[in-house]
């Protein structure tokens, strides 16, 4: 008698404390949710009755415009290679600040301060940094290189998102470094006693024990990735830099662009959903493959 | 809400909620007025245009004191969209602030034809705002009363002028004359002569002077004729031939987000065309300065820049929104325009007045009569209901051309032309 009960008031806790959200989804979420379904299915300039037009929109999205394929290529490939390149660095950034070296608190700070300026303030930072003219490309100038023209250049665009994405590295630095901390000591000790060097170690030890952190940033970095939007925006401004925002498109903007600019809000709705899908096929793509290589302590028999 | 829909973090979907939540709540505090109700008139700008318009709503009740107005003041940025959810959500503005988007909203059957309004109350819009009085007309019907209006005028820096020895601008430069001018003007690295003509209201002006359009009387697209061919060829040897203005890479060199008016108060360059707003940014100039009237091609033309008050469908009186409209557009209204330096006032009559032609916060000569003498030559941009997505095509088309990377404006331009074919449905 006195477990159910106990049981009940831990479920009537559990109610109360997830109430917030549920009532916010279904009040703010749901209902836009199911609703945006419909208008991808009809001609809707947000003004005036939508138009039903079935599947329309997906067929032209898909078949008759070129903008979308472009947006999509260079999402994709925004996320192919800032994601893995991000995991990298932060792992490299974890596993430095895990040594035993003087003012490592200090250093930790450091590495983590970038991801506390706010997205806006250091995107605009960085179009001072990334000038033809400026600091980075001064610095490569004493070592000879040429920089090129960062963000006026459409073929040089996307690499200067994906080197501003990596300013977030801290974040993840900081989860790596956590769960580098709590990997227990013996594992080391008995490598070091079996005669693994540092390198040994940290392939055969760390890594392994750190793959339920890193798929878990590699599955939110993935749907941030696909989401990219205020970079963009800020660091190409469409006022003052039309072709270079052109060429560095990406799926939320352009998405953005055909609902509050040219007020085709049943279009954009379609890319919304296919976006949707995109991100839907490439995170249970992750998870498929976590069998192979996510290892769970729990999973040890 | 489909942007909403993309960001579907569990974070994002609190903070959403709670955006979604706030909104919904002020659509409700703000409920729906009666007829009776004050106007609700949306306007862009920042804080000077907010004090001037106050301004004049302020005369407008002294004379009707029976019309109520409050003004919403939305930042430039986000204006349209703001505008947009405010009549999705079923409370339009009453009278709202339009410019060359105005057909955006007109094709979508959200504002008031205003040809009965204004013949009932006897505006003579000719008269008042001469050849630009039928500016907002789309397919014979009137939807938006101008209200600021300047044609684009050319800034030159008279210090450098005299130095080279060189007679000030007028409107009977040719091309020619323009080039040579520019030439002499520039110092490599230093100083350019011109800051260029990569915006539409810039290189469309020289399209229209060599007797091109691009988009025609009849609605279609003519960009890749001739005639805008040579006019943007022109524009870009300025460049990448002659040397006489900045590249953009030059720009970006300069600061973040330097054009030409920055670049011009800066005394980079020495010519710059552009609109009314630079001249209080020039008041504190440390070199001597006027302002021309552009130059010519084949024949005179310059853009203008402006927006008109329009009549929402939504308006719940719009005989009292005309009313204010109407007055808001008087002279004793306008010429509060020029006496807080905001803006060009669209009516003639405050244009050619002392008031206009040496306003009180002048602290240098300037030739005010500059813009009266350019609206005779002004010319009707077409102001399409694919207007945002028109200005996006010739964006993507140009990108490369503007970059130096496409040499050939023939190549931009029939690019262009087949862009917008296919976003202009009325050109079928």
């Amino acid at each position: 008698m006195a477990m159910s009960r106990l049981r009940r008031r831990e479920a009537l806790w559990f109610y109360v404390f997830v109430s917030p959200w549920v009532i916010g989804f279904l009040a703010f979420l749901l209902g836009p949710m199911v609703s945006s379904i419909y208008f991808s299915m009809t001609d809707w300039d947000s003004f005036t009755p939508p138009k039903w037009v079935g599947l329309d929109n997906y067929t032209k999205l898909l078949t008759e415009d070129p903008v979308f394929w472009k947006a999509l290529g260079n999402t994709l490939f925004y996320s192919a290679v800032s994601v893995p390149l991000g995991l990298l660095v932060g792992l490299w950034l974890a596993n430095l600040l895990n040594k035993q070296v003087r003012a490592r608190k200090l250093f930790r700070t450091l590495i983590y301060l970038p991801t506390l300026v706010p997205l806006v303030a250091a995107s605009l930072a960085f179009r001072v940094v990334l000038a033809p003219s400026g600091p980075l490309n001064d610095v490569l100038g004493w070592v000879g290189i040429k920089g090129p023209q960062w963000l006026l250049d459409p073929s040089w665009v996307k690499y200067a998102l994906i080197l501003l994405s990596l300013w977030g590295a801290g974040s993840a630095t900081v989860l790596l470094l956590a769960a580098m901390k709590g990997i227990p000591r013996e594992l080391y000790e008995a490598a070091e006693i079996d005669g693994a060097g540092p390198v040994r170690q940290f392939w055969s030890i760390t890594v392994p024990q750190l793959t339920p952190v890193i798929f878990f940033n590699l599955v939110m970095g993935l749907i941030g990735a696909f989401q990219v939007f205020s970079q963009v925006y800020i660091l190409m401004p469409k006022a003052s830099q039309p072709g270079t925002y052109n060429a560095s498109q990406t799926m939320v903007p352009y998405l953005f662009d055909q609902a509050f600019s040219y007020y085709h809000m049943g279009y954009a709705s379609a890319i919304s959903w296919l976006l949707f899908a995109v991100i839907l096929v490439f995170t249970l793509l992750a998870f498929r493959t976590t069998r192979r290589w996510v290892f769970y302590e729990t999973e040890v028999k | 809400m489909t942007l909403d829909r993309a960001q579907f973090s569990r974070r994002g979907f609190l903070g959403l909620g709670v955006a979604a939540g706030v909104i919904t709540l002020t659509a409700c505090g703000s409920g729906s007025g009666s007829s009776d109700g004050p106007l609700v008139m949306t306007v862009w700008g920042g804080e000077t245009d907010r004090a001037t318009y106050q301004k004049r709503i302020d005369l407008l009740v002294k004379k009707y004191p029976e019309l109520k107005v409050k003004l919403q003041l939305i930042p430039s940025e986000s204006y349209a969209q703001k505008v947009q959810t405010m009549i999705a959500g079923g409370n339009g503005p009453d009278i709202m602030q339009v410019a060359e988007n105005v057909n955006v909203y007109s094709s979508k059957n959200q504002l008031r034809p205003l040809d009965d309004l204004a013949k009932s109350a006897g505006l003579d819009l000719t008269q008042r705002f001469g050849t630009i009085g039928s500016l907002y007309s789309y397919e014979d019907k009137l939807y938006a009363i101008p209200d600021r209006s300047g044609a684009m005028i050319v800034y030159y820096n008279k210090t450098l002028f005299e130095k080279k020895g060189i007679k000030a601008p007028t409107a009977d430069w040719t091309w020619d004359d323009t080039l040579d001018a520019f030439k002499e003007l520039t110092e490599k690295g230093k100083t350019w002569g011109y800051g260029g003509a990569g915006w539409w209201p810039q290189w469309w002006s020289m399209a229209y002077q060599n007797g091109g359009a691009i988009i025609d009387a009849d609605g279609k697209p003519t960009a890749d004729s001739d005639e805008v061919v040579e006019a943007l060829q022109w524009v870009g040897d300025l460049i990448f031939k002659h040397g006489v203005v900045p590249t953009k890479a030059q720009y970006a060199d300069m600061g973040t987000d330097v054009g030409g008016d920055q670049a011009f108060a800066a005394g980079t360059v020495a010519v710059n065309a552009t609109g009314f707003w630079a001249i209080a940014g020039q008041a504190e100039s440390k070199f001597e300065w006027d302002i021309a009237p552009m130059w010519r091609g084949k024949k005179q033309a310059v853009a203008s820049f402006g927006s008109g008050l329009a009549i929402s469908r939504t308006a719940k009186n719009p005989d009292n929104a005309f009313k204010a409209i109407d007055f808001l557009t008087s002279p004793s209204a306008q010429s509060q325009i020029i006496a807080a330096a905001e803006d060009v006032p669209a009516n003639l009559e405050v244009q050619k007045s002392e008031a206009f032609l040496k306003p009180a916060w002048m602290k240098s000569d300037v030739n005010m009569g500059v813009f009266a003498e350019s609206s005779e030559f002004l010319f009707k941009a077409p102001f399409i209901p694919e207007w945002n997505e028109m200005l996006a095509a010739i964006d993507t088309a140009t990108a490369d051309f503007w970059l130096g990377k496409e040499r050939s404006a023939k190549k931009a331009l029939t690019a262009l032309q087949k862009n917008l074919e296919s976003i202009i449905k009325s050109a079928g």
